[in-house]
């Protein structure tokens, strides 16, 4: 035989042939773990940030803070439970809707609007006397030391849904 | 704060801003079968109103874990238990110990209790739908949670 036709030899066939099936294979084996570690990426949001239906028309907000409450599902491993959620909705004075967590960001415990009557127009703490402006702010001198987180939200169909928790620490 | 070892954590490390502590006693039987329901329509009540709290005031109040008792046993014996209870609690120290109940029973023991007690009335919960239960509950526990508040 001529040496133009002898560029590939028995063995080095067999040799590429084995790899392909064994590439295949290999590949085939690896698809399922590479999925699986890579799964929370592909997954869209989880559900606490889903947006949620809180049960309060457009409408009715107003400029001073209105409290709503709802329940969202959570799935931890195997543990599902309906935590509640709370939030101080308003307008503000461009019109724009609010929603701050009522978690005070010192220890935890939940603030109202004017909870205290020497504290007009202002977010109060309960437990340590914390204080927060309107926009949630934390005034200086009090023990919280970060504002109020707030909650993304949208409007569908004049109703309000709110979404994902953002913090503002170090904000 | 609860009793779980993520919120113990956090006592830990803030231990001087919390100076309260909630003991929810809840009775138990089984002798008397026409107040069955009544006695765990108290154990519920109990629970909804004693995480209720906790979640208002969580950055002030430990909630201990519930205390149970016989509901036709030996008051006497309770008292002394309970106080013993209060004591491990305020020697921590806790300025104020709560103990929230919705069995009267314990009113007329009030005076041999180390703790301030907490007694609620309890309603009827059947039959009420379940948005209109949760209104009802957040209005009474705003109540306690200012009642709380006084001592402070």
């Amino acid at each position: 035989m001529s040496e133009e036709k002898q560029q590939v030899s028995r063995r080095q066939f067999l040799n590429y042939s084995l790899m392909g099936v064994g590439g295949f294979m290999a590949a085939g084996l690896l698809v399922s773990p590479i999925r699986m570690a890579i799964d929370p990426v592909l997954k869209k949001t989880s559900s606490a940030g889903e947006f949620v239906n809180v049960g309060l028309a457009v409408e009715d907000i107003t400029t001073t803070p209105q409290r709503v409450d709802w329940q969202i599902d959570q799935v931890d491993g195997w543990y599902e439970s309906k935590p509640g959620r709370s939030a101080w909705v308003y307008k503000n004075e461009k019109g724009d809707i609010v929603a701050l967590s009522p978690v005070c960001t010192h220890l935890g415990c939940v603030v109202s609007w004017e909870g205290s009557d020497k504290h007009q127009n202002e977010f109060f703490c309960p437990c340590h006397d914390g204080r927060y402006t309107k926009d949630g702010v934390n005034i200086p001198g009090t023990p919280p030391l970060a504002p109020l987180s707030v909650y993304e939200h949208k409007v569908e169909n004049g109703m309000l849904f709110l979404g994902k928790e953002i913090s503002r620490k170090g904000a | 704060m609860q009793w779980t070892s993520m919120d113990m954590e956090k006592y830990l490390s803030a231990k001087e801003y919390i100076d309260t502590a909630i003991i929810p006693i809840i009775p138990f039987q089984l002798s008397h079968e026409t107040t069955i329901g009544k006695s765990t329509s108290k154990r519920e009540l109990v629970s909804i109103f004693a995480t209720e709290i906790e979640s208002e005031l969580s950055g002030r109040t430990l909630l201990v874990p519930n205390y149970y008792y016989l509901e036709f046993g030996d008051k006497e014996e309770e008292v002394k238990r309970l106080n013993a209870w209060t004591k491990e609690i305020q020697s921590q120290p806790f300025k104020h110990v709560f103990v929230l109940t919705f069995d009267s029973i314990w009113k007329r023991y009030e005076k041999d209790l180390d703790a301030n007690l907490l007694w609620l009335p309890g309603f009827q919960t059947e039959g009420v739908n379940p948005q209109e239960m949760m209104n009802i509950i957040r209005g009474q526990v705003s109540d306690v949670v200012e009642l709380m508040r006084s001592y402070w």
